[in-house]
């Protein structure tokens, strides 16, 4: 039988899950001295780790090629696809926030507002619940500078501890939604698999 | 402007040789499976007014749909789905018909897909109806024509799942709260994402419907759901659901089923018609379902005909992607013989190609002026043997 195989988001994300796999016992040498390479195994596990881009984790699941997938809510907040989404794994927590200069009134005024992300698809969900138009701008890189530079009237992005945007005189508006890790299964594997998938998540949930 | 007049458009594809043979092979045993269960085979329209897709109880998502204009100024779509089309057929043009009508079908549906995504925007599905029964007997000559349907394709392993509509509408009714939440609670359940149901769930006054909620993703597995799930749900409508559901896995247990057959009380389709008994089919290396069906008893009124009716449909393109990687014969031959005719002697040769294929053999007629050219291309076709045919037939073996 082939081996379960879990997509893992690479940073952060992967570090604390290894860890979870640490604290089950599981044989972690070739996941922590990892080289170049993309495809892992756990072998006392029966485990396949693939290291992947966050929307990539989604790709993968959501095509069977990968069973499970550990990555942020965020990613799936602004990607979506179909899976299931079983355990909130409680690490990588960070906010969803509208972020702007400091002691401004964002929604002053009736002219339609300007706003930058990564995430447009998040951001024009927030708004459209607001029942409010806006203007979305897709930046790749510091979307903080946005506001600075008066491309936009806000952001929305993700904050942690908010140190970046104090430092640059910005201030939190309003929260949009909280982010944690998460764990989702292909929707086919857990039908075909369900045992081993069934059992995995139990202990992975066990050691949270 | 750029012309795009050497590729196909996003999400959909030309079939080759051997992928062509898988399809019509999967499409061929799914349609003997259909034909010799007594179902009749109906095609219905490419394109459909939108409003067919469009009711007041379902409605297939808009911007999924392929959409065009008639020279009315109506909107068009291309067919997302062929039970819809099938019961506007049978609401208008079999009104009266005798019941049950067993109906089948083949032919594609279009879905416009999120770019990028790597699902086909074409997909040819197969699948029957029966229209006018409500009976349990129609239920399950559904299901075990679907098992029968998955096992005659032979592909990897497969599941089949099984799980009721009602139990999720009996717990929301009971619920009592607004359309929206409804459908929030509905896709929480349905892509299983425990911990925002839970959340969501806790928002609304504790009663023993909410924690029922909660525990519904979770109850699928074998027979043993029925036990569990009949301890946890106290409420007279439910206890009838899963009796019948379990009379329906015990009947597929006696067709020696078992283990193919799974029991999902979690299956609460968001954007379906269904309205009792649910199913899904599975195989090794696609990662969704294949088949997928259910009993709607509602669908056909809405195009004012008042009939039961329940059915499912295969992905044929999912099962001829599986087959293709089992190295399956799928018919493309290279020709036993290649005839070629001397000058004059055309008429002759295609009599004698006539001849050989009566005989059983594939012949193939030669379309060059030149024997050196029919054999050179003979030779590079893998055709073993040439018939040269002048006055006499000589028959010369390929080096």
């Amino acid at each position: 039988m082939r081996p379960i195989r879990i997509a893992l988001t690479k940073g952060r994300l992967e570090k604390d899950t290894v860890g979870l796999f640490q604290k089950l016992e599981y044989d972690c040498s070739e996941l922590l001295n990892k080289g170049r390479k993309l495809i892992l195994s756990v072998p006392d596990a029966n485990l396949e780790v693939v290291l992947a881009k966050a929307a990539d984790v989604i790709t993968y699941v959501e095509h069977g090629v990968c069973d499970l997938g550990v990555v942020g809510k965020d990613t799936i907040m602004e990607y979506g696809g179909s899976f299931f989404e079983v355990t909130d794994l409680g690490f990588g927590k960070c906010q969803f926030a509208l972020a702007g200069e400091k002691g401004k009134d964002f929604y002053e005024g009736y002219s339609v507002k300007t706003i930058a992300t990564k995430y447009p698809n998040v951001t024009r969900r927030f708004f459209e619940g607001k029942g409010m138009d806006i203007e979305i701008v897709k930046i790749e890189g510091s979307v903080e500078l946005a506001p600075l530079l008066k491309l936009s009237n806000a952001i929305v992005d993700i904050v942690e501890t908010g140190s970046t945007l104090k430092e640059n005189g910005l201030e939190v508006f309003e929260y949009v939604a909280p982010i944690s890790a998460r764990m989702i299964v292909n929707t086919a594997s857990v039908k075909l698999r369900k045992q081993e998938i069934e059992s995995f998540v139990e202990k992975i949930e066990s050691v949270l | 402007m750029r012309k795009h007049y050497n590729i196909t458009p996003e999400g959909t594809r030309d079939l080759l040789f051997e992928e062509c043979g898988a399809q019509k092979k999967v499409e061929n045993i799914l349609s003997d499976v259909f034909k010799n269960r007594g179902f009749t085979e109906v095609i219905t329209p490419s394109i459909e007014f939108l409003d067919v897709f469009n009711l007041k109880s379902h409605n297939f998502p808009n911007e999924q749909m392929y959409k065009l204009v008639d020279t009315k100024g109506r909107i068009i779509v291309m067919r997302p789905d062929s039970t819809m089309p099938i019961a506007r057929l049978v609401a208008t043009r079999l009104k009266g018909h005798p019941l049950p009508i067993r109906l089948f079908y083949n032919q594609p549906v279009f879905t416009l897909n999120q770019s990028l995504n790597g699902r086909s925007d074409e997909v040819v599905q197969s699948g029957i109806e029966i229209i006018g029964s409500s009976s349990k007997r129609a239920d399950l000559e559904v299901i075990a024509t679907a098992v029968e349907a998955l096992n005659s394709c032979n592909t990897t392993d497969f599941r089949l799942e099984i799980g009721h509509i009602g139990i999720f509408n009996t717990l929301v009714e009971a619920l009592g709260v607004d359309y929206d939440v409804v459908e929030e609670i509905r896709w929480l359940i349905e892509v299983k994402n425990y911990p925002a149901l839970n959340d969501l769930l806790d928002s609304i006054e504790d009663s023993d419907c909410t924690g029922m909620l909660k525990q519904l993703p979770r109850l699928f597995g074998g027979e043993e759901v029925f036990e569990t799930a009949s301890k946890m749900f106290n409420n007279s409508k439910i206890t009838e659901i899963l009796e019948y559901l379990k009379t329906i896995y015990h009947a597929l247990s006696e067709l020696g089923l078992h283990e193919k057959i799974t029991v999902d009380l979690g299956i609460v389709n968001r954007a379906d018609y269904y309205t009792g008994m649910v199913f899904r089919g599975y195989i090794e290396g696609f990662g969704e379902n294949v088949l997928s069906g259910g009993r709607y008893d509602h669908l056909i009124s809405e195009f004012g005909c008042d009939l039961a009716a329940t059915g499912f449909g295969i992905n044929v393109d999912a099962i001829a992607r599986a087959l293709l990687k089992q190295k399956v014969d799928f018919g493309n031959k290279i020709p036993d013989v290649l005839v070629h005719a001397e000058n004059g002697y055309e008429m002759k040769a295609l009599l004698y190609c006539k001849d050989l294929i009566k005989q059983g053999k594939t012949a193939e007629n030669s379309v060059f002026e030149d024997l050196s050219q029919a054999e050179a291309y003979a030779k590079q076709k893998g055709i073993k043997q040439i018939d040269i045919i002048s006055e006499d037939v000589t028959l010369r073996m390929v080096k």
